[in-house]
This record gives structure tokens, sequence and C-alpha cells, in this order.
């Protein structure tokens, strides 16, 4: 009971901050059981269990279905889940977890600490494309009794705790996955878990239906009976559906953003705000770092100064963003890891006369017309708000000479050439950043993840030992405020360095109907549980 | 009649077998041209990926074999009409497509209907009472619909009869959840039909108007019509017994024919509708280098196309009692 009210409280508090900046919201009203609310995403999920993908609409269904071990409040700061507490040992290589003792799975089977050893262990580390960085130093769990977990370090790792929500580190049921080929058990798409919604039907191209959990361990909830995600290929159609209210959900990406803003503007369609604060999406330019032009530091920072980041974010994403400073997101000021103190500022007055500068200092000097270099500009396959983005960067970056070549490539092919034969000048992408830089920033510009054979890593090949050491350093500090000033220095070098150009922090917000309440209570918000979610009428 | 029909069907597909054959070899090889494969899509999608996750994935879908092995193996599953095993979505091919004809069929069957119905009508109309008012209007109609793109047309019928009238439901085949009887979920389904069938029928129905109003222009012409009109025979008989049945012919030839190109129009129209069918499955699975679902899907188009093209020809007897079947196996 305590635990809840903890909760529930830090939610009041969050809703009361987010009600007095915004003024406009609704009188929250008291919950209501019943209803089932609509959401639609894209595209169609490969799999529903997210210990083993972490694509975007997996992580979208499957954290109604599982949880885990804690959630996070909208400092990111940790709170009870599946454990009830948590104490780390003084050397910080002991993290003793006490679990819940009334939870069973969608089957009917208890949950244990069985199940924890089992899932982060023996699944999650080794299976989930984040496993890795999330539990790094985990080597091994104890569990002296079905209710306790003793997790074991191999040196202390802060991001950990930041890593064990339902999004990133789900817990799935041993009795159904131990001794089976993970990926080929059937229970991958007839997902069984402990979370507020279970599993109904799939029927491919069209919907997954979740119903209510009637035994879910937080008393009288969900409110939901239940949630349909709709799969629909057409954006255009996906928007219409929001405008006549068969839809109660589109998320960010579903809807592009012009007709997001149209949509907004209708009596009753919202865009709330926030739910992506534990994810801190950021989008770049990736550059190569390893074939000329952009092997001289200053031909990347005259590309960081040529692009206006303001405009870009209001013209281009419609405000759906933030400019970005560096790597790590003003996002995670909460938790002291950004700054912007002493990091170079690519937007001040002046700031294409020192991008011309700086490319003659390079020798690009202009020609008869006034090009200095010609590149080619790999889009990103992500839509088509992206390739507006690569028309802009085009014509911004014709202004201190560089002439760029667009290329569309379709999102296989993108992969192969940018991330596995490096065959590319300059490309545009996102990453998620998470909760911790070490957990989602680390891998663009730390020299371990240059893989050919993994994607998303270090495409730009940038290689510094100093940033390394700098990296590795944060993995292994204790410390939270020497982490954060490591963090500080790894902002300031790396902006210095440009091996890639940060352009905006991302909104991911979700458009919504206003029957629908309590939309975002967490910083990872629609890619939350919903138990909290409840509609009018 | 109709035992020598059947046997002619029979035939007819039977020697569609080598075509099939050759058309899987060469769509085999044809798909693996393109770069990427399923394991980077996979992890692309995730945004993160380990080395071990990766070889994971390619070790369970056997893109570690060599290229020979992987056609082998799937040419021995061929046999067996095993299609394989769908990397996207961890299930067989086989039951992945047939749980999607099923809204295709429905899509086209629906579509062919319309279209072909309203393309004979309105161009017979059209040829009946050419250089009149009614018949330039159809004409202008039917140029207007063969230029207008279909994703357009799909996306101003929601506007209309979805957003601005709210007579049918903007996208899908079904209301989801709602337990229904058999004849309220079979209304329910065709409430969806409406607007998917009518758009995707527009474009064929403007072609099919256009050749029928010809072919009946020219069959009107003909000294045979002149000799019924001649013998005193009312202008409604001449009409429905004499020239439509002869002028009919081209219009089926073609709709045999665009049976396999109303499955690409339909990818357009099953993606603005979100209507769950094949077409939307194999444009999504090229995207997800899901090479065995689009392999699967080609086959079945192929046979889909020998298969309809024996039935048209089997139509054209019915239609026509002159043309005889004949299996060029006995006949050369």
């Amino acid at each position: 009971m305590f635990t809840m009210r903890r909760r529930a409280l830090c939610k009041a508090v969050v809703a009361s901050l987010a009600s007095a900046a915004m003024l406009a919201l609704p009188v929250s009203a008291e919950p209501k059981r019943g209803g089932t609310v609509v959401i639609t995403s894209t595209p169609e999920p490969p799999i529903l269990t997210n210990a083993l993908s972490s694509a975007p609409v997996t992580n979208e269904v499957a954290t109604k279905i599982f949880d885990g071990l804690l959630e996070y409040d909208m400092d990111l700061n940790p709170l009870p889940s599946l454990a009830t507490s948590w104490e780390v040992s003084d050397d910080g290589k002991t993290v003793t977890f006490n679990l819940r003792d009334d939870v069973t799975w969608h089957d009917g089977e208890p949950f244990t600490s069985a199940d924890v050893q089992f899932s982060l262990m023996e699944v999650v580390k080794s299976h989930h494309p984040r496993g890795n960085s999330n539990l790094g130093p985990l080597e091994s769990i104890d569990t002296p009794d079905d209710h306790t977990a003793v997790f074991h370090l191999e040196h202390p790792y802060v991001p950990l705790m930041r890593a064990l929500s339902s999004l990133e580190a789900p817990i799935i049921p041993r009795h159904i996955y131990e001794g089976t080929d993970f990926r080929n058990n059937p229970a991958v798409n007839d997902p069984i878990g402990t979370g507020p919604f279970k599993f109904v039907e799939w029927e491919k191209g069209n919907y997954i239906r979740l119903e209510r959990n009637d035994d879910y361990w937080r008393d009288g909830m969900p409110y939901l009976d239940g949630i349909i995600f709709r799969f629909i290929a057409d954006a255009a159609t996906r928007a219409a559906g929001i405008e006549s209210g068969e839809i109660d959900i589109a998320t960010f990406g579903a809807i592009n953003p012009v007709e997001m803003r149209r949509l907004e503007t209708l009596p009753d369609i919202s865009i709330t705000p926030g739910g992506y604060e534990g994810i801190t999406p950021m989008m770049l330019l990736e550059l190569n770092n390893k074939r000329a032009p952009f092997d001289d530091k200053r031909v990347r920072q005259a590309v960081a100064y040529a692009i206006d980041r303001q405009f870009l974010t209001d013209r281009i994403w419609y405000g759906f963003g933030t400019p970005a400073v560096g790597p790590i997101s003003s996002a995670l000021e909460g938790s002291g890891a950004f700054t912007d103190e002493g990091v170079i500022d690519f937007t001040v007055e002046d700031r294409l006369d020192i991008a011309r500068n700086l490319l003659d200092e390079a020798g690009y000097t202009p020609d008869e017309n006034g090009v200095r270099m010609q590149i080619v500009h790999d889009v990103g396959p992500f839509g088509e708000d992206w390739r507006r983005m690569g028309e802009y960067i085009k014509q911004a970056l014709s202004k201190v000479g560089i002439q760029v070549e667009l290329r569309n490539r379709d999102y296989p092919t993108f992969v192969r050439k940018v991330h596995n034969e490096y065959d590319f000048d300059m490309t545009s992408s996102w990453y998620i950043g998470m909760a911790d830089p070490t957990l989602g920033v680390q891998r663009n510009t730390w020299s371990e993840t240059i893989n050919p054979k993994v994607p998303y890593g270090n495409a730009s090949r940038y290689d510094n030992p100093e940033t390394d050491a700098l990296w590795e350093a944060a993995q292994t500090e204790a410390d939270p405020e020497k982490r954060n000033e490591i963090f500080h220095d790894l902002q300031r070098q790396l902006v210095e360095d440009s091996p890639l150009v940060w352009l905006m922090e991302m909104n991911l917000v979700a458009v919504n109907n206003d029957r629908v309440h309590n939309m975002i209570t967490s910083p990872l918000g629609i890619r939350d549980g919903l138990y909290d979610m409840w509609v009018s009428e | 009649m109709w035992l020598a029909r059947l046997r002619y069907v029979f035939n007819r597909v039977l020697h569609g077998l080598p075509i099939i054959f050759a058309i899987v070899i060469v769509n085999f090889f044809l798909v693996r041209l393109a770069p990427g494969d399923a394991a980077q899509v996979l992890a692309g999608e995730s945004g993160a990926a380990t080395e071990e996750y990766m070889r994971q994935i390619r070790e369970q879908f056997g893109l570690d074999q060599p290229l020979y092995v992987q056609f082998l193996s799937y040419m021995k599953n061929l046999l067996f009409f095993d299609l394989g095993y769908s990397f996207r979505h961890g299930r067989e091919v086989s039951s992945l497509i047939f749980e999607r004809l099923g809204a295709t069929a429905l899509l086209m069957g629906a579509s062919m209907v319309l279209s072909v119905g309203f393309g004979i009508l309105l161009g017979a109309i059209a040829a009946i009472k050419d250089r009149t008012f009614l018949s330039n209007m159809i004409m202008i109609l039917a140029i207007v619909s063969y230029a207008t793109p279909l994703f357009w047309v799909g996306l101003m019928l929601i506007i209309v009869f979805s957003l601005n009238l709210g007579w049918f439901p903007t996208s899908g085949i079904a209301t989801i959840g709602a337990p229904l009887g058999f004849w309220d979920s079979a209304l329910d389904v065709a409430h969806h039909l409406v607007l998917p069938a009518l758009s995707l029928s527009f474009f064929y129905m403007a072609l099919y108007t256009r050749l029928m109003r010809a072919s009946m222009l020219e069959t009107l012409g003909q000294d045979f019509i002149k000799t019924a009109h001649a013998k005193g025979i009312s202008e409604g008989q001449v009409v429905r017994k004499h020239a439509l049945r002869n002028a009919i012919m081209p219009v089926l030839t073609m709709a045999g024919v665009q049976v396999s190109a109303m499955l690409g129009g339909s990818v357009i129209i099953e993606s603005v509708f979100g209507w769950p069918g094949l077409g939307l499955l194999a444009f999504e699975s090229l995207f997800a280098r899901d090479l065995n679902l689009l392999l699967g899907i080609f086959f079945l188009s192929s046979i889909l196309v020998v298969v309809t093209n024996a039935i048209v020809d089997v139509i054209y007897t019915i239609v026509d009692p002159r043309i005889q079947l004949r299996s060029n196996t006995r006949n050369g």
C-alpha cells in the first residue's frame, strides 16, 4: 500500500506541474473504469516480446503485457514495480531487490525471483539488442528465496538502475521459455506476462487486441477494458481515423508533423506534452570521419555552423523538438548529465562567416561558381519529412559553398551502405539516448562500437582515445556527481570535435482524442503500461 | 460440354507448371539482388544490436548458408508446397498468405464485378447513344477517372464519405472486437468494403468503358447487324442478342489479363484503406527483405494468373458458343 501511495503522489505532483505549465489542460476528473482505447502506430511490429527485440512498436505493445522490476518518475528516479524495495551495497557491486509476493502470470502461475534471474541473465542480457549496454557488468543473480533477487556486478554500474523498466528489461516467464529456442517459442507472438493487459489476438496486417488483466497486482487497475493497436499503411488514412474518432491515439511518426498541427486545432483532439523523457531521442547528421572531406575537424564544424537548428526545428519539424546542444540531451538536465557550459555554440550570429573561414583554413576554397566541394547526402529512410529536411540541408550547406547531392535509398540498402560498408559522406539519422548517456549515447562515438556487422553503432568511425577514456570512466564511476562531470567533459569535447552534427532533441509526442485521460504519466509516455489511463465518453 | 471445359482448364494449368517453375527460379535470384538482408532490417528497426543478436537472427533464418544451399532447400520445400518461414512475422508463409488471401479476393472480386459490369453498361450506352450529350458525359467521366491516381481517389472518398458525411468507416475490414452474428458481421464487412471497392474499380471501369464503346461501335457497324435490322428484329433485341455478345469479348480478354494488374492496384488501395490483404503484405515484405514471404506471394500470383486465364477462355465459350476449346496437346 505504501508503494502505491508513493507512485500516486509522484504522479499527482507531475500532473500538477504539467497543468500549471499548460493551464489549458481540462480539469482532471475522477478516473472511470471501462472503455477501450484504439492506438495506431507504424510499422507493424516484427514480434510481440520486447525481451528479444527493441523495435519501437514491439515496445509500444509489449510494455502493456510485461512488467519491469522498476518504473521511473519524470526525473528518472526509480519507483517500485515488480520490486518493492532495493538496496545497493556500499561498494556498488551488489544490489538486493525485494519482490512482490502477490503477482501471477497471465496463465495463473506465480511470479518468483527465478523469473527475474532467468529473464535478465538468460534472455535480456544476450538477446536484447541493448541488453549488453543495459546490464553490462551484471555477472550473476542469486535467488535466496522466491521473493529476493541479489544482483552481483563486476564493477559499480550506475546506469543499471535506469534500465530496469518494462521497456528495456521486461520480466518474462521462465516456465514457458526455459529450455526452448527463445526466438521460435510460440509465446513470442502469444505473450504471457504479469502486466496490466493480456494478449488476445493479432490479426496480421490489421490489429492487435489486448484485454484487461483482472488479476493485475495494482488493485482496481487498469481502468481500461482493453487496448487495440491498429496498423494502417497510409499516413493520411491514419490522420482521417483520428479525425473521425475511430482512433483515439496516434504515436509520433504515425502522422506527419504538419498533419499533427492541423489535427491539434480540431475541438476534441490534443497533443499532450511529454512522455519521452526516459528515451531522449536525438536527430543528427552522421559524417564519415574516415574519408575526405569529413576527416577534417574544421569541415565538420563548418557543417555544424551552417545549419540553422532553430529553422529546422520550427519549419521542418513544426516545433516538435528543441535545437540540440550536443550529444547529451537537455532532457537529462534533471539527472545532471547535461551541460551547455563551455560547449561551442553553433547558433551565433556570424555562424556562416565562421563556417566559410573554417573551410578556407581547411584548404577548400571556392571555384568560379562559389563551390568548394561536392558531397552526397544519404537521406535517412524514415519518411517524407526526412526528405524535406534533406532538401533544407542541401540549401543550407550551399550557402557556405558545399554542394550537396541528395540520395534516397530504401531501408535495407541504406543500412547496408552506411552501417555495413561505410560507403557514405553524410546521412541523417536519429538515436534513442535512453535515460543515461552510457546506455544510449555512448555507442555513437565510442571506438569499441565500430563494428560493420552491427548496425546503428559508431557508423562515423570516430576514434578518439581521449573520449574513449571518458566513456570508459563513466561506465565504472560510482559517484553520480563525478559521473556527471565526465559527461560534461564529453559534451564539450565531442561538440568541439563534431564527429557528428547533433541537430534536434526530438519530442516524440502523441496525438490523442480528448476522451483519453492520463495520457502521459511517466517518462516513457505511451510506451509504458497505461494501467492508469482512462476514458470518458 | 462441361466435362470438356473442365478437362481443358486442367490441361491449361498443367501447361502452366513449367512457366510457374521458371518464374520461381527467376524470382528466387532476383529478390536476392537487392542489397541488405532481413537481419539488418530487424536490427536496424531495433535502433541497436549486438553482434550476437545479428548472428542469432542470421542463423535462425539460414541466411548464413551459401546461396546454392538456400536455393536447393527452397526448391525441395516447394515440391511439398512448403513455402517456408517468414523472417519477419515468425510464422509459416502459407498460413500468412491464406489468412490474407480472403481479404484481397473479396476486394478484387467486388472491384472486378463493379468495373466490368459498369464498364460494359456505360460503354454500351455510350456506343448506342453515340454523339449525344449522354455519351459525351460518359466518355468524359471515363477519361477523368482513368487519369486520376488511385490513392487520390481513395483519399477523396474518405474525406467526402467518411469525414464529411460519416457514412462509411475510414479504414479496416471490420469493426474490431465487436461480437456479431454471421449476417451482422457480413453486413459490417460490406460496409467497410464499399469505399475501397469503389476506388479500385474506378480506374478499371474507365478502361472497360472505353474498350466496350469502341468494340460496340465496330460491331454495330457490321453487316450481320444490318441483316438483323432488315429482318425486322426490334432495336433492343438487336443490341442485346446480336451486338452485345460479340462486343463483350475484348473486355473479357482485358479483364483476364488485368487480374494480375489489379493485384498491383490493390497494393495502393489496401494501404490507403488499411485493408489487410495480400498486396499490402507483399509491399511490406519487400521493404523488410522478408524474401520467403515475397517469393510465396509471387508464387501464388503466378498461379492465379495462369488459372484466371484458363477460366477466361472457358467463359469465352459460354458467351460465344462458336469458340471451341482445344488443348494443344491433342490438336497441336
